[in-house]
Formats: structure tokens, C-alpha cells, sequence
């Protein structure tokens, strides 16, 4: 029996897609404050305005992450959800899950909260949408005595790093991906749990430039796997592929006849940098223009492989509506080796000298990225003590102000004017 | 000089308590001590939280820190 009218929430169940709306009506025969949230959402809705309050104090004790406060301002209308606090729950890396921790999870998550879930926010956690203060502290007791789990990150923290499947399942995977983020998570749980910074930080670890976990367009920090020599071919694969032996893209758009594979047209034609040629019956590339774009290695994957001297790119600064729009991060360390064997050291002393930096030079609530923005790339490249490349200018002669320093002029800015005017009559 | 680690204290302390915001982020204690590092900063105002003298206040996406008694009847 509904406890709450809701003409309006009723509406979006009459659709061609699965609602939330229908999702709720479920969940409330066993959890009763769901009716509350249908009730408070169609008064929103009526009222055109959140009945939510944002933020507040709650945690658990000697965290300062994972928990967001969520109040609601009608609670005697609403008892239900006086209290509807966010949980924030770390994913497994890779998100690799056995069906028996989802299942000790949400049951955990039915006796502590709603049972309603999000899998998963967009930093990766996993998202307990809706407990009461009192329970903080018994859930956040089982979750990590039972079940070996922990909080992510939420508020000015380091979030919860993130990571693609690596090397577990993907042989384009430049660097081991799960070792590196449980490496970072494991070397800043200070930084996860407490607040650090003036505003949020991520970091996301992919390990190919495919970039499955989207790092380049999400995190502060992207991490993504690349190459620094060629990229190796198979030509007898290649010709395999010509005579139509081999699906292309590894079957994945077989569902229709795409007609004839075509190597100049779906593969050579498609390079962005146009480095790539057939000669003498063999596919030949020149690396040094290769941009990295993956595509002719995902059309044929079993002709063409990264190269082997693997490692990283660093690129610093995504951030989704910065001032002129999304923004992805830029390329800072063009490569870097990423690897267990020095504790990812070279990766954690740019992490730290950004860091460093940020703390001191960013705003309040200014992500790295829009600090970036506002001092210059110059700037940022001559703090964190890199060299400009070519690959840092996002288009030449674009910007007619050169600002160079005294030490980078031959002969720094005295000279003699007589002489000067000897060979240059004014 | 920077300042000890208990006059660094008392000096966040004083601050949070004459502000008129009952919240201030990490970045406005800087000035109690600019010989203090950012990250010493927010070390210090994290161990008054374990000690009781701030509170955190958290937004979800921003945290900001507060004499607990302050925070919490702006909350109510």
C-alpha cells in the first residue's frame, strides 16, 4: 500500500525502459523509507525545488572521507529519509568480484541501510545510498572486521584510485595496472581517508592508450600505458587478415556483413597521422609518427601488438566542467617506466611534486587542471622541473607571447648596442 | 620561525573560533603560520580532529573544518 501519492513519479514507469521508479516501489515492501523518497522526490517535482539538505558532519570515527551527509528538510513529513547519508564503499581493483562478497555486501547494506545501491559512482566506489547517523559506526565495523573492505574517498580527498584490467586479462596492457593502483592506494591511505587538499584529487591507471578507465578524461593524475619503440608486426598475420582468414576488430562487428575487408580503407586510410603504407605487399609504419590512436592495433589485433620497450604517459589536469567545458588532461611525462621493481618510485615523486605544488599555489575547491589553466603550461612544466617537448603545444603559432629567461638567451639580455647598431642600421 | 606544533594549534583554534564562517577550508589556516608546509598544515588540523578540537564538515565533494559546538548549531 503506497504511502505517499505520486501521480507524477508514476508517470516515468509508464516508459519503454526499466524505472527507478518501479525499482523503489520494491525495494519499499521490505524497507519502508523508500516510500519517503518517492513521497520527498514528488514533492520536488511539485515544489520544483531539492527538499535535500547538502552535507554535514557525519563520519566514521578517524575517517574524513567515504560517508556524505544527507538530510532531508521536511522530516516530519518525511521520517524516513530525516537521515539518508551516502556510503562510500572502495571497489576491488579492476572491480573483480566474487558473487559471495556482492552477496555478503548487500546483505550487510539490508541490515545498515535501505538496500538501495549504485554500481557504481563515477570515481569507481561502490554507492550505499541512504542510512541513519546511528548506524555509521556498526555498518563501517562490519564492513571492515567481516568483510576485509574499506571506505573509499569523498570531499577533499584523494579518491579512490581506479584501474582498467590490466595485465590480468588484456595483452595490450603496457605496465601492470592493478599492482600500480593497489601500490598508490595502499602508499596514500592517509590522503584517501583524510582530507589533504583544497579540493578533490583522483588518480586512474590504464594500461594501454585505449584508456578503458576513461583516465584521461576523469582523473587529476592519468596514468596510461604506452610504448617507445615500434609496434610489432605480424605480416603473415597481416596478409591473413587481407584474404579475409581473420575477423577484423577480433569479430567484435560481425554481427553484419561489412562486406570485404578492406586494409586501405579500414585501417591505412583511418591513421590519424598517415604513417602507415603497404609496400611490396607488407604493411609498414613509421613509428616515430605513430600518435598512439590504437586503432590499427584494435582492427588487427592478432597482426599488430605495442611495442616491447612499455612504460607510461603522465597527464595531469582532466576535469569535466572546467571553464571552457570538459577539459582532458595534458600530456606532462611523455613516458615514464612504471613498475614494481623501484615501488613506482619515479611515478609517486611527480605525484608528490604536483602535489606539493597544488597544496600550496591551487584555490579552494580549484581542481589541478584549473590551477594548470590559470598559471600556464610554462609555468607548471618549469615548477615541476620538466623539459618543454613539441607534444606539449596543443597547436603552434597560436599564442604570439614567447617569454624567455635570461638564462635561456645566448649571452642573456646585455649587449652591446653599438655593436648591435654596426650590423643593424636603425 | 615556524611556530610549535601547539602553538600552530592553539593559533587554528583561535582562528576557527573568530571566523564568521563556522567553516573554513585547510587553505585558510596557511596564514596562521606561513612557515608551515601545506602538507604539516593539514597533518595538524587532522590530529585536532582525532583530538576533538575541529570537526570535519564535508559537502561530499569539498571538506571543510570547524569548532565542533559551531558546526553543529549551524546544522540545526
Amino acid at each position: 500500500m503506497a504511502k505517499h501519492e505520486t501521480p507524477l513519479l508514476d508517470q516515468l514507469e509508464t516508459g519503454p525502459w526499466p524505472s527507478f521508479v518501479t525499482d523503489l516501489k520494491r525495494q519499499a515492501e521490505t524497507k519502508p523509507e523508500c516510500w519517503d523518497i518517492l513521497g520527498i522526490l514528488e514533492l520536488s517535482y511539485k515544489d520544483r525545488i531539492t527538499h535535500w539538505k547538502h552535507g554535514g558532519i557525519v563520519g566514521v570515527f578517524g575517517y574524513g572521507g567515504g560517508i556524505v551527509g544527507r538530510y532531508a528538510d521536511m522530516p516530519k513529513q518525511f521520517p524516513g529519509v530525516e537521515h539518508f547519508h551516502t556510503i562510500r564503499v572502495a571497489q576491488p581493483a579492476s572491480k573483480y568480484y566474487s558473487t559471495a562478497n556482492l552477496r555478503q555486501l548487500m546483505a550487510l547494506w539490508e541490515k545498515h541501510g535501505s538496500g538501495m545501491t549504485n554500481f557504481h559512482g563515477s570515481t569507481g566506489d561502490i554507492i550505499l545510498l541512504g542510512t541513519r547517523t546511528e548506524n555509521l559506526e556498526p555498518f563501517f565495523w562490519d564492513l571492515t572486521h567481516d568483510m576485509g573492505q574499506d571506505l573509499g574517498g569523498s570531499g577533499s580527498n584523494l579518491r579512490t584510485p581506479a584501474n582498467c584490467i590490466g595485465m590480468s586479462r588484456c595483452e595490450w596492457s603496457c605496465y601492470d595496472t592493478e599492482e600500480a593502483c593497489h601500490h598508490l592506494t595502499m602508499t596514500y591511505q592517509d590522503e584517501i581517508h583524510r582530507p589533504a587538499f583544497p579540493y578533490k584529487f583522483k588518480f586512474k591507471f590504464s594500461g594501454c592508450p585505449n584508456d578503458c578507465v576513461a583516465a584521461i578524461a576523469r582523473s587529476d593524475i592519468s596514468v596510461i600505458g604506452t610504448w617507445r619503440d615500434n609496434i610489432r608486426i605480424d605480416q603473415a598475420a597481416v596478409k591473413e587478415y587481407i584474404a579475409g582468414n581473420y575477423p577484423s576488430n577480433g569479430g567484435a562487428h560481425s554481427g553484419r556483413d561489412w562486406g570485404k575487408f578492406d586494409i586501405e580503407k579500414e585501417v591505412i586510410a583511418l591513421c590519424p597521422t598517415n604513417c602507415m603504407w603497404m609496400e611490396g605487399g607488407e604493411l609498414k609504419i613509421d613509428d616515430k609518427e605513430c600518435t598512439r590512436c590504437m586503432h590499427c592495433i584494435n582492427v588487427l589485433p592478432r597482426a599488430l601488438r605495442p611495442g616491447a620497450d612499455q612504460g607510461a604517459s603522465v597527464c595531469v589536469g582532466a576535469k569535466a566542467p572546467i571553464l571552457d567545458g570538459a577539459q582532458f588532461s595534458t600530456l606532462i611525462l611523455p613516458f615514464i617506466k612504471v613498475t614494481k621493481d623501484n615501488d613506482f618510485e619515479e611515478l609517486i615523486e611527480f605525484i608528490e611534486k604536483v602535489w606539493d605544488w597544488w597544496m600550496e599555489v591551487g584555490k579552494n575547491r580549484e581542481r589541478v587542471g584549473e590551477t594548470m589553466q590559470r598559471v600556464g603550461l610554462p609555468t607548471f612544466l618549469s615548477v615541476m622541473g620538466v623539459e618543454p617537448i613539441p607534444q606539449h603545444i596543443k597547436e603552434p603559432r597560436s599564442n604570439p607571447y614567447v617569454f624567455w629567461k635570461e638564462e635561456e638567451v645566448e649571452g642573456g639580455f646585455e649587449r652591446d648596442i653599438r655593436e648591435f647598431r654596426a650590423r643593424h642600421a636603425a | 620561525m615556524a611556530l610549535s606544533k601547539e602553538e600552530l594549534k592553539d593559533a587554528i583554534e583561535e582562528k576557527a573560533k573568530k571566523s564568521p564562517k563556522p567553516q573554513l577550508y585547510i587553505k585558510d589556516f596557511y596564514a596562521c603560520d606561513p612557515d608551515t608546509k601545506p602538507r604539516d598544515m593539514k597533518n595538524v588540523a587532522n590530529e585536532m580532529v582525532r583530538e576533538g578540537r575541529l570537526a570535519f564538515w564535508s559537502s561530499g565533494s569539498t571538506t571543510m573544518y570547524g569548532i565542533p559546538s559551531r558546526i553543529q548549531n549551524e546544522e540545526h
